[in-house]
């Protein structure tokens, strides 16, 4: 991968962490308990399709500690980036083309899989990373049922702001 | 050893998945309050019955030992009754000012002037650290022995901790070897003067006190007991000796920092009593009023 390659992600990686923790986390802190947007896993969704697991993984956990560092929360965003990390592959998995992502295909983005499949896959990534999340922030299977409601109303934010940031950018690599 | 490479190397997302979450979830629990605590609570629950089995055979093992700090123990409670024996507590009449001996006597006067303030209940403990930077142990008493949070533990030679969270059979108390832990206490032979004990990590057997005044002089070996102004732990029990001489607080100019050897060996303490102020939520609800009108 040249630097010319990387730059897109570097750029992602910054831009997302700065909006996640210096406007986001802010707005769910005034606005109520139930506003929660995490938008910085799509740092994660779109890392190259043929990069290898671990490198994902490590990536994913990056990104998390990085959000962890401002809000603070220890090692919660950063366990969340981390099985996002893991998890993306098989969450993108029914949504591939036949015979799988080729190199073709750089990023999974709607410029290169169309608007429904982006959003179908990417549902199915945030519904995952949110769970997990609000799964380690809540800590006890006591709160279950506060777990599966912040994660309903946190998904369906998440997706508009989602929505919005890939329509606004329009990532290709 | 080839094939396990092998396996390895085709499971690499896998393992570090693995190996990520692990380092993610001890971060978290180290670092995060909430998380720190229901894990140290969790891990309780599963671990104390287990070693509390545990602690029933090596209990078998040790009874000579036992017996004998029980011995101590008996003796270091006779002498704190004969010394309450001494008390002569004055009782004002109508007409004229008599001293009555507090425990010889029991007519309804007395009764009324001498309220006991404490009532206390044994313990042993199950698990117990030393070696962390907040460290936390388990006691074999909880809810159903009438156990609450914010309730003093104290061993026969010195203080505890403070019992944090409960469980119908189970306690887990912050060990006064916690960053959080500040008690109360005070020097006898410096007309009570007091301050307060903290812990600031490395040595278990040393704690620092601070807040008494430079015109003090604080000599070594001094003993420090327990001031009462913290309302949980009872006024006078024994915690320490000033070790070494005290020094001028690099923090706070006005006041000294004395280091003190704790009495308790923290990492040997077994038997335990929980002591419970019978009237702390009287209290609490004036120490409230004192912060309603600072506002």
């Amino acid at each position: 991968m040249n630097s010319s390659a990387i730059t897109p992600h570097v750029l992602r990686f910054i831009g997302l962490v700065a909006v996640q923790s210096l406007l986001l986390n802010q707005m769910s802190g005034s606005i109520g308990a139930y506003f929660n947007v995490l938008l910085y896993p799509l740092f994660i969704l779109f890392l190259p399709l043929q990069m290898a697991a671990p490198y994902l993984i490590l990536l994913g956990f990056a990104v998390g500690i990085t959000v962890d560092m401002f809000v603070p929360s220890w090692g919660i965003h950063a366990s969340a980036g981390a099985f996002s990390g893991f998890a993306r592959g098989l969450a993108l998995l029914p949504f591939a083309p036949k015979g799988g992502f080729s190199s073709k295909d750089p990023i999974f983005s709607p410029a290169l899989m169309g608007w429904q499949t982006f959003l179908q896959g990417t549902s199915l990534f945030i519904a995952m990373h949110l769970l997990w999340y609000f799964s380690f922030s809540y800590f006890s299977h006591m709160f279950m049922l506060e777990i599966v409601k912040k994660t309903a109303a946190a998904w369906a934010l998440t997706m508009i702001f989602v929505a919005l940031y890939t329509a606004m950018f329009n990532p290709k690599k | 050893m080839g094939k396990l490479l092998q396996l390895l190397l085709r499971n690499g997302g896998f393992v570090t998945f693995l190996v990520v979450e692990v380092i993610s979830f001890a971060i978290m629990v180290n670092f995060n309050t909430r998380q720190g605590e229901i894990w140290a609570n969790t891990t309780g629950i599963f671990g104390g019955r287990a070693l509390e089995k545990r602690q029933m055979a090596s209990d078998y093992f040790n009874l000579y030992e036992r017996a004998d700090s029980l011995a101590h123990i008996i003796d270091s409670l006779q002498l704190r009754l004969s010394n309450a024996r001494q008390v002569q507590i004055p009782v004002q009449d109508t007409f004229f000012l008599v001293s009555y001996d507090s425990l010889s006597r029991n007519d309804s006067i007395l009764r009324k002037t001498v309220r006991p303030l404490f009532q206390s209940l044994t313990a042993k403990v199950v698990k117990n650290s030393v070696s962390s930077a907040n460290n936390w142990m388990i006691i074999n008493r909880g809810t159903s022995d009438g156990v609450k949070t914010d309730m003093a533990v104290l061993s026969p030679e010195g203080i505890v901790g403070i019992v944090r969270h409960v469980s119908p059979h189970f306690s887990l108390v912050m060990s006064v070897l916690h960053q959080q832990a500040k008690i109360s206490v005070s020097l006898p032979m410096q007309k009570n003067a007091f301050g307060s004990l903290t812990w600031d990590g490395g040595d278990p057997t040393m704690m620092t006190l601070r807040y008494i005044p430079q015109h003090f002089v604080v000599k070594e070996n001094e003993p420090v007991v327990t001031s009462g102004y913290s309302l949980m732990f009872p006024q006078g029990h024994p915690v320490g000796k000033v070790s070494g001489n005290p020094k001028s607080d690099p923090e706070n100019p006005y006041f000294l920092e004395i280091k003190v050897k704790l009495n308790q060996d923290m990492s040997t303490v077994r038997d335990v009593s929980i002591v419970q102020n019978l009237f702390q939520s009287e209290l609490d609800s004036l120490q409230l009023k004192v912060k309603t009108n600072e506002q």
